[in-house]
């Protein structure tokens, strides 16, 4: 725009009035940008150098919002030098305070003398039901509760009521403690990641080296070969065993042990990769899904078909399953197995919690609930284990008695001052008269206001008040539930009979819905939540320097995991992008090449881009489905393919981790050549035509005129591509977390994904992927090593593609005009 | 470069909007036919494909300068013709397989490879694999899609706007600092966008927006990509004359800019609309960090839950696949001319 010099001087002139708008032009982009992109990049470096594993802690008593008191939250852990400062206490007082809370609660807990426990214990020596105990010691028992003395009780009576005790057997809870055993021992099997994590350095990571490694694992195969499975192994064969037979896994590990195969051997990955595949096949060939079959009929045919059930003796006793349904069998007679058994497939997602029926050729989710296993036998033992909450409590207070009586609970009460502690005191009625040295504690917290906040007693009106609401809002919500029931029954009554159709679908949906709220509420009711689930510790971040990189770098743990997600990374992005630019250079060289001149190259091109546009979850699940690898009847596109060619044993691609690295090059590859292509294309048809002419008067052939013209001409486009496709390759999330996204691979052992776990996945894993431990600042920190990684690689790509010859000439030009100038001067 | 096809390429989008319903079978039938015709049976042999190729090499032979022989010239051609028809096929062919096999019930598909639609009872399988994909997913398509077209509309028409709007502040006044400015935007295109994501996480958690479509929706309005587009394309085909015209004429700042100078915009603009609603309809690692409630749900994470073993029935995954591919291969029927001169111009961002 070469415009006469008075012109842009007036104009600039007439433009100074404007010139306000230009800032209220790009105001907004400025804002925002700032505000969603720019200040979060800085919180991110600010996160990196901070502390700040947030805790979802339970606590109560707060001011400035920090926990005083908190069972799990331990302040002093996350305040240093600054405690005093930021607690508004000396981290000796908070700590002493801390402590008495503590004290308090478990000396309670641990009080032989008091509660709910010593009505019970009267409760039932009034109306006679502690059996075998003689009147005598009963008497004793009274008046040692009435003095409050437990020295009342001689060695004979004492002896009587721990009798009493050990024979007394409370079935609920045997079977609760024998529910959250499985529970705990099924978390421990699905979460191993969450310890790995953990930040001790001496916990090492399990990965499939360390399983072999360890003692577990000579344990696990000691155990295969005696037979004698605990639990924890049973759910880990089974685990194993879904896709190989009990032969090849015992050669395998064996072989593993002995050295002749290695860690990364495929097959391990192959057992660990079928892990949540719960194909089998039955006897005619037919395959079964361990989801959709009918239960009953069809599981003992589904574990029967990955011969487990001759090698493990637990599994045998599905058997009886029939006859749990029909309730004939005592589940309390040694027959938590099976509830494990089930419990376990049902964690697995084997079965559902619903039970799933046949109709009319489909499957739906059977109405009565009675059918539902896990369901029935959840009642079988509320109908028939409710124990007696009397004898319950008199038992675990007999116990608290016995404790206290071996000095167990004596040390508690010690610590709280107690001194005369066998003549017992009740020391929670009389806390504030006894001259005890907690008393300075109290007069501490009046001083500093927070007798009224914090007292026990204080928290227990507090909680039982929030419990009465919350129990108020599930009434009110329970009677709208039950309320609707008869509408949404009435409304399946009326399409009864009309399977498949939409409104039978719809009515079959409302009404198990409306079941399901009614249990919700009324467990709501039943169990209140009390204060301390409410409140939220607010995570607290402290600066800690490099504290976090330090972790990256030192942890051996951390860093093999931080700096493998990095190789990952690299490798998947350089298998994709080299022959993704091989081809998009001799395509381009092609489509631009006037001596072939190909047709429908606007067809190609639309064509060739296509990949491009599609979204790369659905790729990703696609390929997925793919590769896919089963033994039944049913199988995938590739393993089809494989058949076809003579391979009809087909090949587990996900099995290996390489394998699964090349699939999702190929998909990058196959996503983005066409982009590139039409990059090239675009930059070669802007290279002049006349060059091209004169190469040829000149003699050149395709080839030379290729290298000699148009790939220098092409380097900047080419360091274009270069650039952008690295920063989005350094950003590889969406195709390998979606094929590697299998849950039971995950769950089971982080350590299978990890040869296909790029950066952001383990950002995204460290900062929001685990429920409890969210390691924000080590995610902040591997985000900047990611920013740094990238402006260094694309700084890297600059200099190695920059034009020396440009370079060069100009700087002959600079020096030449120096000399001119020189001259002249 | 030479627009040869560009009937058929419209052949392609006539046909499919003909028939949408059945587009599934459709487009990759007409797909697969329109790339024989189009390379003029050179994807099936040899021989084929280089008699069609005579008639150019025969022209070639005509020019002086060529120093190759027909023969070995017709050969090459041949082989170019075949290696091209090939890479254009395996771009379509997953989506051929994928489309074909949503008419097709589970125990088809795994029992035999199919590369063609269920002619005789496809419509009524789709129809089965949509309610087997309904009845056991534990989410809903249809949210799915309405959540992606809320978060994709908004965020494409706030990233245009307000892009133009920085584009054309930036190029027609000249404010101080006016060339920072634009450096620093130019800059920033470099910086991976996925880095501050614990620092964005956190600032939503703080404006409770987590779990909100707008902490997708807001951010748009800053595109740097888009921006510099723009503004590149206002550099080559804007002139600052309309605008001074506008203002002898009376016309406000914003005025001169929503009647005036936007119209003018309006290629660039639609290109930039369509990366950008491509972008945003495709994005899934954001999402899936600040949207957890099924019922905000995205397209594509409700596709990554297709994974799940508890899915074995092949037929309703590729239907589910199928689904969520369909919109973005309708809309680049219709615009991939737009699309190409787009990725052409450098407008992409990775």
């Amino acid at each position: 725009m070469a415009r006469g010099k008075t012109k842009s001087a007036k104009k600039r002139n007439k433009g100074l009035s404007y010139v306000k708008f230009g800032y209220l032009f790009i105001a907004p982009f400025v804002i925002v940008y700032t505000i969603f992109s720019f200040y979060p990049l800085l919180t991110t470096f600010w996160y990196s150098g901070s502390n700040m594993t947030s805790t979802k802690a339970k606590f109560w008593g707060f001011d400035h919002q920090e926990a005083y008191y908190d069972q799990f939250l331990d302040l002093s852990e996350f305040y240093g030098d600054d405690f005093e400062e930021q607690v508004g206490i000396t981290k000796m007082e908070y700590l002493t305070l801390r402590y008495y809370f503590q004290a308090q609660t478990s000396a309670l807990e641990n009080d032989p003398l008091s509660g709910k426990g010593i009505k019970a214990l009267q409760e039932a020596i009034d109306q006679g039901k502690l059996e075998g105990v003689s009147a005598d010691t009963c008497a004793k028992l009274n008046q040692a509760i009435a003095e409050k003395n437990l020295a009342l009780l001689d060695n004979d009576a004492l002896k009587e009521l721990k009798d009493w005790r050990s024979n007394y057997v409370d079935d609920t809870l045997t079977i609760t403690n024998q529910l959250m055993r499985i529970s705990t021992n099924l978390k421990l099997l699905a979460n191993p990641e969450i310890e790995d994590e953990e930040d001790s350095s001496d916990e090492e990571a399990i990965t499939a080296a360390s399983i072999i490694e360890s003692d577990d694992f000579t344990a696990f195969i000691e155990t295969l070969k005696t037979e004698e499975f605990s639990d924890g192994t049973v759910m880990l064969m089974d685990y194993l065993a879904k896709a190989v037979g009990y032969e090849d896994l015992v050669t395998y590990f064996t072989d593993v042990q002995n050295g002749s195969v290695a860690v990364e051997d495929s097959s391990f990955y192959f057992v660990c990769t079928n892990l949540n595949s719960p194909k089998a096949v039955d006897a005619e060939g037919e395959s079964i899904d361990g989801v959709s079959v009918p239960f009953l009929s069809k599981v003992k045919t589904y574990l029967s078909t990955s011969e487990w059930p001759n090698f493990i003796t637990s599994l045998n006793t599905y058997e009886k399953l029939n006859d749990y349904a029909n309730r004939k069998i005592d589940l309390h007679n040694g027959e938590e197995d099976l509830l494990a058994d089930l419990t376990t497939l049902y964690e697995s997602g084997l079965i559902n919690n619903v039970q799933l029926v046949e109709e009319g050729g489909k499957l739906v989710q059977a109405q009565d609930k009675s059918q539902n296993i896990i369901y029935a036998m959840k009642a079988y033992i509320d109908e028939n284990y409710q124990s007696d909450a009397t004898l319950s409590f008199s038992s675990s207070q007999l116990s608290k008695i016995d404790a206290y009586l071996q000095n167990q609970g004596r040390g508690m009460l010690v610590a709280l001052g107690y001194d005369n502690v066998d003549t017992y005191i009740e020391f929670s009625d009389s806390l504030e008269e006894s001259d005890i040295n907690i008393d300075k504690y109290l007069q501490f917290k009046t001083d500093i206001g927070l007798l009224d906040v914090l007292t026990y007693d204080k928290y227990l009106e507090l909680d039982a008040n929030f419990k009465a609401a919350r129990v108020e809002e599930a009434s009110a919500k329970l009677a709208e539930a039950e309320a609707a029931l008869p509408e949404a029954q009435a409304a399946f009554d009326a399409v009864a009979g009309q399977e498949g159709t939409d409104e039978y679908e719809a009515a079959n949906n409302a009404l198990i819905a409306a079941n399901i709220e009614i249990e919700r509420q009324t467990d709501k009711v039943n169990n209140p939540k009390g204060l301390l689930q409410q409140v939220n510790a607010k995570a607290k971040y402290v600066f800690v320097g490099t504290e976090n990189f330090n972790k990256i770098f030192t942890n051996k743990t951390r860093f093999n995991s931080v700096f493998g997600s990095f190789a990952n990374t690299a490798i998947l992005w350089i298998l994709g992008v080299i022959p993704q630019i091989l081809l998009a250079l001799i395509l381009s060289a092609w489509f631009t090449d006037t001596k072939i001149k190909l047709k429908g190259l606007n067809l190609m091109k639309a064509l060739m881009y296509l990949p491009n546009v599609i979204t790369a979850v659905t790729v990703a699940i696609f390929f997925r489905r793919v590769f896919a690898y089963s033994t039944g009847a049913s199988r995938s596109a590739s393993q089809l393919v494989l058949e076809m060619f003579g391979h009809p044993e087909g090949y587990n691609f996900f099995a290996s981790a390489w394998a699964t690295r090349f699939i999702i090059a190929f998909i990058n590859f196959w996503m983005w050549y066409g982009n590139t292509m039409i990059t090239l294309i675009a930059g070669i048809s802007a290279i002049s035509e006349s060059l091209y002419e004169s190469a040829q008067i000149d003699g050149a052939n395709t080839f030379q005129t290729y290298t000699l013209i148009t790939l220098p001409l092409l380097r900047p486009i080419l360091l274009y591509t270069m650039v952008t496709s690295l920063i989005g390759g350094l950003q590889m999330f969406d195709i390998p977390q979606n094929i590697n996204v299998n849950p039971a691979l995950i769950n089971f052992n982080g350590s299978m994904i990890r040869s296909t776990r790029t950066v952001l996945m383990y950002i995204n894993q460290q900062a929001f992927g685990m429920q409890d431990l969210k390691q924000v600042g080590i995610a902040s920190a591997v985000s900047i090593l990611l920013f740094f990684t990238t402006t260094i690689l694309s700084v890297i790509i600059f200099y190695l593609m920059r034009d020396k010859d440009a370079i060069k000439a100009q700087q002959a030009k600079k020096k030449a005009k120096k000399e001119a100038a020189l001259k002249n001067g | 470069m030479a627009n040869d096809s560009e009937n058929k390429n419209e052949n392609i989008s006539e046909n499919i909007s003909e028939n949408v319903n059945e587009a599934v079978a459709e487009a990759t039938e007409t797909v697969e036919k329109e790339v024989t015709e189009a390379v003029e049976a050179a994807t099936e042999a040899k021989e084929e494909a280089k008699e069609e190729v005579k008639p150019s090499a025969k022209k070639a032979d005509k020019e002086p300068k060529l120093r190759s022989n027909s023969a070995a010239k017709r050969a090459y051609a041949a082989l170019v013709y075949i290696v091209v028809a090939f890479f254009a096929i395996l771009a379509i062919i997953p989506f051929v397989y994928m489309f074909c096999n949503a008419t097709w019930d589970s125990g088809s598909i795994t029992s035999s490879f199919k590369l063609w639609p269920n002619f005789a009872n496809g419509i009524n399988q789709a129809k089965q694999n949509y309610h087997t994909l309904t009845s056991r997913a534990t989410f809903s398509f249809s949210d799915g899609f309405k959540n992606s077209m809320i978060i994709s509309i908004c965020s494409t028409l706030l990233t245009v706007y307000f892009s133009a709007l920085t584009a054309y502040g930036l190029k027609c006044y000249e404010f101080k600092g006016r060339n920072v400015v634009y450096a620093i935007i130019v800059g920033v295109m470099m910086v991976p966008t996925a880095v501050n994501i614990t620092g964005y996480y956190r600032l939503m958690n703080t404006m409770g927006l987590v779990d909100n479509k707008l902490s997708l929706i807001i951010p748009a309005i800053a595109a740097p990509n888009t921006v510099f587009f723009i503004k590149q394309y206002l550099d080559s085909s804007f002139s600052l004359d309309i605008v001074e015209a506008s203002r002898i004429d009376g016309a406000g700042e914003f005025y001169t800019f929503n009647r005036i100078s936007l119209p003018i915009m309006v290629p660039a603009i639609a290109t930039q609309a369509i990366f950008s609603f491509l972008g945003s309809w495709n994005n899934f690692f954001a999402p899936s960090i600040l949207l957890n409630k099924t019922s905000n749900k995205t397209l594509p994470l409700m596709v990554s839950e297709l994974y799940g073993d508890r899915f074995v029935d092949y037929g309703a995954i590729y239907f589910g696949l199928s689904m969520s591919v369909l919109p973005v291969v309708i809309i680049y029927c219709f615009l991939q001319r737009f699309i190409i001169s787009g990725v052409a111009a450098g407008g992409v961002k990775e």
